[in-house]
């Protein structure tokens, strides 16, 4: 969608980056690797992802714990632990890649362009600073604001998102679990970004709050023209919240697409066992569909599909070739080898898998073999 | 003898330090305490004599002015007795509690000051800097504080002399003392916030304010500072005792002003006339007694201080 700089520009009184290509997307993820330096291993915690997030859209991003969600996130504006590195790929938000940027030059971008609403709201508040002057912070520290203009726009955020002028003033233990949530969403507003993630932003929440909150998030979408990303294993706030979910998995991409479509029609199995393993409160009282296993070891990224040894649709291709990402034509993007290129998207290649998973020993046995035989055959 | 080290450990795992505890609910919870009551009033009755002794006892008696009998036994007129000099005890010691009180709160001042500008730096910044800074302050805190400071005041007196010059309104041997009690004594609030600060800047909203954009400087003065303020005042009250203690020793052996009486001074002066010997009691009782006091008035304000600020004593009394 062209003109998204334009529109992020008409909405707020700071200026663009000077660099921004009116034309190009809001923001657009390319080939996105990001490794883990650990003292003897690298964690592969983000591997060759690609997404686009297009002016006021919501995107969420699911998956299990520790497929990816959140480093993705933290790797556009690289608040990332000192061991992680952005091995490759682009993260260009109006066109302006932001990996080539010096970390000085980034600090330009982080809060004023992509805000973060952090998980945990207590432990990102100050306890003995009143919320008040917390969320007054990014303005007189990114854009500086005076303090007093800034603590007066610090009170008006606070009424955006709902929570009454007075309590500005109110330390964060003296607010409810919600409350403080909304002001982390306050501070995340404060700069007028062009986009904001949420990473787990109702995690800790009771139902009715969190209901509360994605309402406000919605609000907020519609009012202000929000861009948005959702980090969150609940599937349920995706289809509450989101136009487009990105589902994760082994820090790859396993699904993509519009919100409906995928979840009513979800093509890959990791996706439609996600989907299963959620309680239905209207269905009778069973068993959850739990997916067997656990993700691989991002030490060792495996080489073929990461799922395929969870998978009930497993067959030895899934084993031995890693899927390549296809675009169906419903617009989905899948990776994984049910859906080659060229599908209709209604017809998987197979309906069962060829071989009992008992298998997979022997397999893993043949390929230990074949990899033991090459240097064997060096030596000869 | 100097500042006592906090009755806090180390890497006090960390709760939400009672927030909104501003100085006048501080206040009322010290007047609920009897521990915080009875530290304040004696610590008012010294304020009041340090601000105005003239009030009480008239004028600074000198030997000139001396109009007693030589080491006289307590009297009508003069109810501690008087000295070698013929002045009266009751006079000396209150007008020395002015310049011992002062000497405690500068004392205090740099300590505290010191200690917690190096304490959040030191924890904050971290690396180089704070290997260095860690290493000086266990070179002052392994050494025997008092010989540090007999050395450090015999040093400096004669760096800069020993005339009668004055430095701030002060005369220099009390600046000297002042100076001496700092140096000394910094260290270990600086351990203390500092061990603190290694577990603050951990937390969330340390990192929350530098993705915000937030400086360093920003963090230290605005976020870090207000969560280590109770170990601050804590450390501060505490502190101000061991001023008094070490200015009153540092008097005691002689390396205090003579020309204006501290608590301290009065028994080195008694001890110098065989006071204790002689059996002339009422010399040096009074000084004495008001040294114990104050240092117990501190010490009572401290622990009442640290049951009201510090989250782990919190709720237990």
């Amino acid at each position: 969608m062209s003109g998204a700089a334009g529109r992020v520009a008409g909405r707020r009184q700071w200026p663009l980056p000077r660099d921004a290509d009116p034309d190009a997307p809001l923001l657009e993820v390319e080939h996105l690797t990001t490794h883990f330096r650990l003292p003897n291993a690298t964690v592969h915690a983000v591997d060759d992802v690609s997404f686009r997030l297009n002016d006021g859209e919501a995107l969420g991003i699911a998956g299990e714990s520790g497929c990816g969600k959140t480093t993705t996130a933290l790797s556009l504006v690289r608040i990332l632990p000192s061991n992680a590195r952005i091995v490759s790929g682009t993260v260009k938000l109006f066109g302006i890649d932001l990996v080539q940027k010096s970390p000085a030059a980034l600090r330009r971008y982080r809060w004023r362009e992509i805000a973060i609403v952090f998980q945990g709201a207590m432990n990102a508040l100050n306890p003995v600073r009143r919320i008040r002057d917390q969320i007054a912070e990014p303005l007189e520290e990114r854009l500086q604001v005076p303090r007093r203009d800034a603590r007066k726009r610090a009170d008006e955020l606070l009424e955006l998102v709902g929570i009454p002028r007075g309590r500005g003033s109110a330390y964060p233990h003296e607010l409810s679990g919600g409350m403080r949530q909304r002001s982390m969403i306050a501070m995340a507003l404060a700069c007028d970004p062009a986009v904001i993630v949420g990473d787990e932003p109702t995690t800790a929440l009771d139902v009715m709050v969190q209901a509360q909150i994605l309402e406000l998030f919605e609000r907020l979408r519609h009012e202000l023209g929000l861009s948005l990303i959702l980090i969150t294993h609940d599937l349920s706030v995706i289809a509450e919240t989101c136009d487009r979910v990105l589902v994760m998995y082994a820090g790859k991409v396993a699904e993509e697409g519009a919100v409906s479509t995928v979840f009513r029609n979800p093509r890959h199995p990791y996706t439609g066992k996600l989907l299963g393993a959620f309680p239905n409160i209207r269905a009778d009282r069973r068993t959850l569909d739990v997916i067997p296993g656990s993700p691989p070891d991002l030490r060792e990224p495996p080489k073929a599909c990461p799922f395929a040894p969870r998978c009930p649709m497993a067959r030895d291709l899934c084993r031995e070739v890693m899927p390549p990402e296809v675009t169906l034509p419903d617009g989905v993007r899948v990776a994984c080898h049910l859906w080659p290129a060229g599908s209709d998207g209604v017809t998987p290649a197979w309906t069962t898998p060829s071989k009992p998973q008992l298998e997979i020993g022997a397999d893993a046995g043949v390929a230990a073999g074949a990899d033991a035989g090459a240097p064997a055959r060096d030596v000869a | 003898m100097i500042a006592p080290p906090l009755p806090i450990a180390e890497e006090v795992p960390f709760q939400a330090a009672r927030p909104g505890a501003g100085a006048a609910h501080v206040f009322r919870q010290l007047l609920r305490r009897p521990n915080g009551l009875v530290g304040l009033a004696i610590l008012a009755v010294f304020t009041v004599l340090a601000i105005a002794p003239e009030l009480f006892v008239g004028p600074l008696e000198t030997a000139v002015t001396a109009t007693g009998p030589r080491l006289g036994p307590p009297s009508a007129e003069f109810p501690f007795g008087t000295d070698e000099v013929g002045r009266s005890v009751l006079n000396l010691t209150v007008h020395a509690t002015r310049i011992s009180m002062v000497i405690g709160l500068l004392a205090t001042i740099i300590t505290v000051g010191v200690g917690a500008v190096l304490g959040i730096l030191s924890g904050y910044v971290g690396g180089r800097f704070d290997s260095t800074m860690m290493r000086i302050a266990d070179f002052f805190l392994v050494m025997p504080t008092f010989v540090l400071a007999i050395i450090l005041t015999a040093i400096i007196r004669d760096v800069l002399g020993t005339g009668s010059k004055e430095i701030l309104g002060m005369r220099l041997s009390l600046l000297v003392i002042v100076v001496v009690i700092g140096l000394t004594s910094w260290s270990s609030t600086a351990r203390i916030i500092r061990s603190q600060v290694l577990s603050l800047r951990e937390r969330a909203f340390v990192d929350r304010a530098r993705v915000v954009g937030a400086s360093a400087g920003y963090i230290m003065r605005r976020h870090l500072l207000p969560n280590v303020m109770n170990l601050i005042v804590a450390n501060a009250v505490l502190t101000f005792a061991g001023a008094v203690l070490t200015e009153t020793t540092l008097s005691f052996v002689g390396l205090g002003d003579p020309f204006q009486p501290s608590w301290g001074q009065l028994l080195d002066a008694a001890r110098s006339v065989g006071a204790p010997g002689l059996g002339k009691w009422w010399y040096f009782v009074p000084a004495g007694t008001a040294v114990v006091l104050v240092v117990f008035a501190f010490t009572l304000l401290g622990n009442a201080l640290d049951e009201i600020l510090n989250p782990r004593r919190r709720g237990r009394s």
